[in-house]
């Protein structure tokens, strides 16, 4: 079978994870196929070429009829976690070579008087910072022109030193960069092969140390985000797939690999963020627009909200502890999850968590020298697991094991097996409940009018118990939770988005002068989405302010209308009403606009698969078993349900198990269970 | 359940332990969005917390230390004026006053009792830095304060709010009072809004586990931080352990130092602190009532004992405190207090500091234990007003296995310094140097984290400048045969070419071409120098932490570099 003579379309996502890659097909008019291989933690690359071949065998997909190639990699965010980024320097204003280390002097532990720095200063120790003569001021006029001779023995020493990239951070470069456009041409004729990051182009907002770290962290990642592409495409090219190779944004679209390799300091929440538009995605196929993705790991849980089918963007994250100052999506990470361990403390009490199992050795119940209990443990104990029928029986799991665990807390409390895996349950839910809480607190949301939609393996467990601890009435389970990220690439639109700095009190706005603005940052994205193949008439361009207060010094982004009237009062008015939503007041102070931002979006497919959802045949039904659940005494018989026999329509009632090879979904007492049309299971609380 | 009624059930203690650091935590939540003034949001200045019906702390928000143990006075005074079973539901109590339980005046304490089917079941808290609250200087804190009457307006415990109806008497009495008063009607309605989420929280608890379990669980939660505290405190060596520090000045006696004298006795499970030998109350605001050393001591516990044990009152049941009447510790009214976060910082370093010989582990050599607060004012040439100012803080000290980290916020507060972009985007003032200081941080097996070197020129127009520093007299010192760290030193230099070495507080006026540079302390060594490893001297070398002659001078090192 060849490319061309099959004349076949396919679209396949790939989202590599820690243990799992897990690989999504979908073909036009056709159902979607999902695949889980082994992760190749080395070079992660080699799981997706071997993948190549399974696909070949297993749907006999030829690799020239693969038209598009969608990826989300931990790769940018691994080199931070595992400190294995490149060896990189940092040149700055003269005065300014410590910016880095030094900070904002604030500690991240309260109580801790051995301290740790706070600082990322590993990017770039003293001996790899230089300082050059230049400086811009306040209103963006130069004070001191680049010294270029300075600039090129600063660059030349680092190279020396072994540099693979260099991060350029000049005091006000975000209102004129001049100097950092005339620094990047001097050293790219000295040295055409070294990477370069301007602060300008990675993060052109004031705050200098906040610019400096997304900066540097920018370069860190470059080389080893470019060698792992590069070896991928390779890799793709010599399988003989044509496709281009796109790759998950942070904010939740998509890309060009070719342009990724430019801006990786954007690919950090690469994985996450497709999880989140699968959320957004598979919400939308079953008219729930208002929603809080919950996705259950085994040393953590990662919480995201979506309102009005928009995912949060937030305007800094947190990377390997370290705030980085680069839009992506709200993703908030708990350190709560299927591993953590429950023990008890020196008083008797009964303690979940913060130490963790993680996957290895893992919980005890897999075996593998792990003896402590941990929540998987109660999961079996409880009933709400089958020992058999773990990741759709490719993983047989110890029963023994996790009784014997859990034994010996329960022991020491004075409790039954079952009540003391009940408690383990009670306690980690409070905790997840408490931080889905804070997440929607933040964001000036009462999560009671969302649905909960639980991501990955594990969360469809604790899915009822979490939604009955927040009082939300509603849960919907994606047909396939466990490769959601995946099918969420799919999913996502080709996005670029362009800021620029550009002060100025509302009250004074020039209209003229606010459209020169877009223009410059249209032009960008323009160029950015021009390496993308992509024809005009599919794009959407938005545009956003950062308007604040004058005198205060965060900001809201604010869609800008500038259709209307009078864009100004537009854009005051919704600063005001946004303001209220978030900060829960708004007076009639005088603000300012601070940056500009344009958004060109190719609208993804907005659908998981076209075809209509269609069961497996077979009994819906496949057993009943004792399950324990929270308030009630003793054990009662659940009834098992095999997801993939279970038809658009079907109905029942708790107590239930829903069984499928990725996932278990625990019903309790109380929620009723409904197949919609596109294969969603909707779970509702009565 | 299958759980007697009358026996507590470990799971729900800890399920509840659970949601009420949640609940804290969306009270903190809720005050840092509805504020309003750029000192709570920027500067994160105000905290919430969650009590027992008897006063006791329940769980904490994770936020400024100094705020969440000044709750438990503020909260004892307003007990005693209006008893438990005077409270009803709807009111709200506040306070602020230093000598009745307060810290200094712009610290605000809001106290609501919360109420499940009619009776009082816990206690909602929050304390915020107001922005101004009066008196003689814009912000109200006068370093040139004498008497407490200066510093803004005095409130003692009053209710804000009676069965639901505000106090207008009150709010036109503090409307009256403060330069900005929509800002801090805003940011009281901010504590308002936090307390309101505490109380609905709380109660849904009692309503779930009911009035009597809720409470015994509540005994129960501190009972056992009481005794993991206690326990931990018995592995301690018994003993009582001396430490003697001083501050520079009070502000206004500029050549009279200020001594902290602390004897630390661990004795089967308590914690005492006796600060007899301190000096006595001083003029100028430096003052601390016993609220900021019960701060101290309740940081230091937490601070020595293990982190996973949860705060809360059964932790501090292990404090005891000696604060002589009429000394820096415990001064008579009506004696100024507003720059009180000095004496606190120097207080917490003098009970870690008399610990750190026999608890080598646990307490690092000292911390810089300065927060040099900077003050700017003045106009544009076109007339234009402006006002900022910023808290720098420098080196902590360098622990038993690692070295100290360069210019960190320590011990009891933990605010954020202001960029340069933002200082001049804002004000005509440049920032000419932004860098650590080389050479600052206390030598050692283990260095001490490095101070911070800062410069300022003023562009345009006449600068009001206020400099309240510390460490300039006397320095970090270091642990275990560590050496001291760097003091602090700053200096005017005038467009003449005049030096004015500052007296550790000043207050003057900046012309156009003036430059201000400070630089602040180090933290002190750990170990002695002669253990320090080459590889390590060689690297602070490389990293510009430690110049070569120092190198040479001080860790003896051969070889040329």
């Amino acid at each position: 079978m060849t490319a061309s003579a099959s004349g076949k379309r396919f679209e396949i996502g790939v989202d590599i994870g820690g243990t799992f890659t897990d690989i999504v097909c979908r073909e036009p008019g056709g159902g979607m196929r999902v695949m889980k291989v082994p992760s190749t933690r080395k070079d992660p690359s080699q799981a997706v070429i071997r993948s190549l071949g399974l696909m070949a065998e297993k749907w006999g997909l030829a690799v020239g009829d693969i038209d598009r190639f969608i990826h989300g990699t931990t790769v940018a965010t691994n080199a931070v976690l595992e400190h294995k980024g490149a060896k990189i320097g940092l040149i700055t204003t003269s005065g300014f070579r410590d910016v880095l280390e030094i900070g904002r002097q604030y500690r991240t532990n309260v109580y801790h008087v051995v301290l740790e720095p706070s600082t990322p200063v590993f990017l770039a120790p003293g001996a790899l910072r230089r300082e050059v003569p230049e400086r811009m001021s306040a209103q963006g006029a130069v004070v001191t022109p680049l010294d270029g001779a300075a600039l090129l023995a600063a660059a030349d020493e680092l190279v020396a030193q072994g540099a693979q990239a260099i991060a350029i951070c000049f005091l006000f470069a975000f209102l004129n960069p001049a100097h950092e456009l005339q620094a990047k041409a001097l050293i790219a004729a000295r040295h055409p092969k070294l990477m370069l990051s301007l602060s300008h182009e990675v993060d052109p907002a004031f705050r200098e140390y906040e610019r400096t770290v997304a900066t540097a962290f920018d370069a860190y990642v470059k080389p080893v985000v470019d060698d792992y592409l590069a070896e991928l495409e390779g890799g793709l090219a010599r399988s003989g797939v044509n496709a281009p190779l796109q790759v998950m944004q942070s904010r939740g679209g998509l890309t060009a690999a070719q342009i990724a390799r430019e801006r990786p300091v954007r690919l950090f929440l690469s994985g996450p963020a497709a999880g989140v538009i699968g959320g957004r995605i598979v919400g939308a196929s079953a008219g729930m627009h208002d929603l809080i993705t919950i996705d259950i790991g085994g040393t953590s849980a990662d919480i995201a909200l979506i309102s009005q089918s928009k995912p949060m963007i937030r305007p800094e994250g947190i990377i390997g502890g370290y705030p980085v100052r680069v839009a992506m999506v709200d993703v908030n990470t708990i350190g709560s999850g299927g591993g953590s361990i429950a023990a008890l403390d020196a008083s008797g009490g009964l303690r979940v968590g913060p130490h963790s199992a993680g996957s290895e050795p893992g919980p005890a119940c897999y075996d593998r020298g792990g003896t402590q209990p941990t929540v998987t443990d109660a999961s079996v104990v409880l009933g709400y697991l089958d020992p058999a029928f773990f990741a759709g029986g490719t993983f047989q799991l110890k029963a023994e094991l996790a009784h014997q665990a859990v034994e010996s807390v329960a022991g020491p409390l004075g409790l039954d097996k079952a009540q003391a895996a009940l408690g383990i349950h009670r306690v980690l839910n409070a905790q997840m409940a408490e931080g889905i809480r804070l997440v929607s607190v933040r964001q000036g949301v009462d999560p009671r009018g969302y649905a909960l939609v639980p991501l990955g393996g594990a969360g469809g467990v604790h899915a009822t118990a979490l939604a009955r601890e927040l009082g939300m009435t509603r849960v919907l389970v994606p047909r396939i939770p466990g490769v959601l990220a995946a099918a969420g690439l799919l999913a996502a639109p080709i996005e670029h988005e362009v800021s620029a700095s550009f002060t100025t009190p509302l009250a004074d706005l020039d209209k003229a002068a606010l459209l020169k603005a877009l223009e410059g940052v249209d032009a960008k994205a323009a160029a950015l989405i021009g390496a993308e193949r992509v024809t005009p008439d599919e794009m959407t361009i938005s545009y956003f302010a950062d308007v604040c207060y004058i005198g205060q010094s965060y900001n809201l982004e604010i869609p800008l209308r500038l259709d209307a009237q009078d864009t100004a009062d537009h854009l005051y008015r919704d600063f005001l009403a946004a303001h209220d939503r978030v900060y829960g007041h708004a007076v009639e102070s005088p603000a300012k606009l601070v940056n500009v931002r344009t958004v060109h979006q190719a609208h993804g497919s907005e659908v998981l698969e076209e075809m209509r959802f269609a069961p497996r045949e077979g009994a819906t039904e496949v057993g009943k078993r004792h399950v324990q659940f929270a308030g009630q005494s003793a054990p009662v018989p659940a009834t098992i349900y095999d997801r993939d026999t279970l038809p658009a329509g079907f109905r029942f009632t708790g107590p239930a198990i829903v069984q499928q090879s990725d996932t278990t979904t625990v019903v309790e007492p109380g929620w009723s269970g409904l197949v919609d049309d596109a294969g969603n299971l909707i779970l509702t609380r009565q | 359940m299958t759980i007697a009624q009358n026996a507590l059930d470990p799971i729900t203690v800890e399920v509840v332990r659970n949601k009420l650091e949640g609940i804290a935590n969306e009270m903190q939540q809720t005050l840092l969005r509805s504020s309003f003034s750029p000192i709570v949001k920027e500067g994160l200045d105000a905290s919430a917390s969650l009590f027992t019906v008897k006063g006791e702390t329940l769980a904490q928000a994770i936020a400024i230390p100094i705020h969440l143990a000044t709750l438990i006075p503020c909260i004892a005074r307003i007990l005693k004026t209006f008893p438990l079973e005077t409270m009803q539901e709807g009111d709200l109590y506040l306070m602020n006053d230093p000598y009745l339980g307060g810290t200094h005046l712009p610290d605000i304490a809001l106290v609501q009792p919360v109420f499940a089917k009619g009776r009082a079941v816990a206690i909602s808290a929050t304390m915020t830095h107001h922005q101004d609250m009066g008196g003689m200087s814009p912000g109200s804190i006068p370093t040139n304060a004498t008497e407490i009457f200066q510093e803004g307006l005095r409130i003692p415990p009053l209710k804000y709010r009676d069965r639901g109806v505000v106090n207008e008497t009150l709010v036109a009495m503090i409307r009256q009072n403060v330069r900005i008063p929509d800002t801090v009607m805003g940011d009281l309605n901010a504590q308002l809004a936090a307390c309101n989420v505490g109380a609905r929280r709380m109660a849904e608890i009692v309503e779930n586990f009911g009035h009597d379990q809720t409470q015994a669980i509540f005994a129960d939660l501190l009972d056992r931080s009481e005794t993991l505290t206690r326990a931990a405190l018995r592995q301690m060596p018994e003993g009582t352990y001396r430490y003697v520090d001083f501050s520079d000045n009070d502000g206004i006696e500029l050549d009279k130092t200020i001594r902290f004298e602390v004897a630390v006795t661990i004795k089967d499970g308590t914690l005492s602190c006796d600060f007899t030998g301190s000096s006595p109350q001083v003029k100028g605001p430096f003052n601390c009532v016993p609220s900021g050393s019960l701060a101290a001591a309740c940081f230091a516990v937490r601070a020595i004992t293990d982190p996973q044990i949860p705060t809360n009152a059964g932790c501090f049941r292990a404090i005891e405190l000696t604060l002589p009447e009429g000394s820096i510790v415990n001064p008579v009214e009506p004696a100024p207090v507003n720059s009180r976060t000095a004496t606190i910082k120097r207080i917490t370093g003098c009970i870690l500091g008399a610990l750190k010989d026999v608890l080598p582990e646990r307490v690092p050599a000292d911390n810089s234990g300065e927060l040099l607060a900077l003050m700017f004012g003045g106009r544009y040439a076109n007339g234009r007003a402006f006002v900022t100012g910023e808290l720098i803080t420098g080196g902590s000290g360098a622990g038993l296995a690692s070295d100290g980290v360069d210019v960190i916020e320590t011990d009891v507060t933990n605010c954020m310094n202001l960029p340069a972009e933002a200082m001049e985007m804002e004000t005509p003032i440049r920032v000419n140097r932004l860098a650590l200081r080389p050479d600052s941080g206390g030598a050692g097996k283990r260095r001490g984290g490095l101070g911070l070197i800062k410069e300022y020129e003023i562009l345009e127009g006449e600068v009001t400048f206020t400099h309240r520093g510390e460490r300039h007299f006397f320095a970090p010192k270091g642990a275990n045969g560590g050496e001291a760290a760097a003091c602090a030193h700053s200096v005017i230099h005038r467009v003449s070419g005049a030096q004015e070495v500052i007296p550790s507080k000043q207050m003057t006026t900046l012309g156009k071409g003036d430059r201000v540079v400070v630089e602040t302390a180090g933290g002190g060594g750990n170990g002695p120098v002669t253990e320090r490893t080459r590889t390590d001297i060689l690297t602070d070398i490389a990293n510009g932490k430690v110049s070569p002659v120092k190198a040479r001078e001080v860790y003896g090192l051969t070889e040329p570099v």
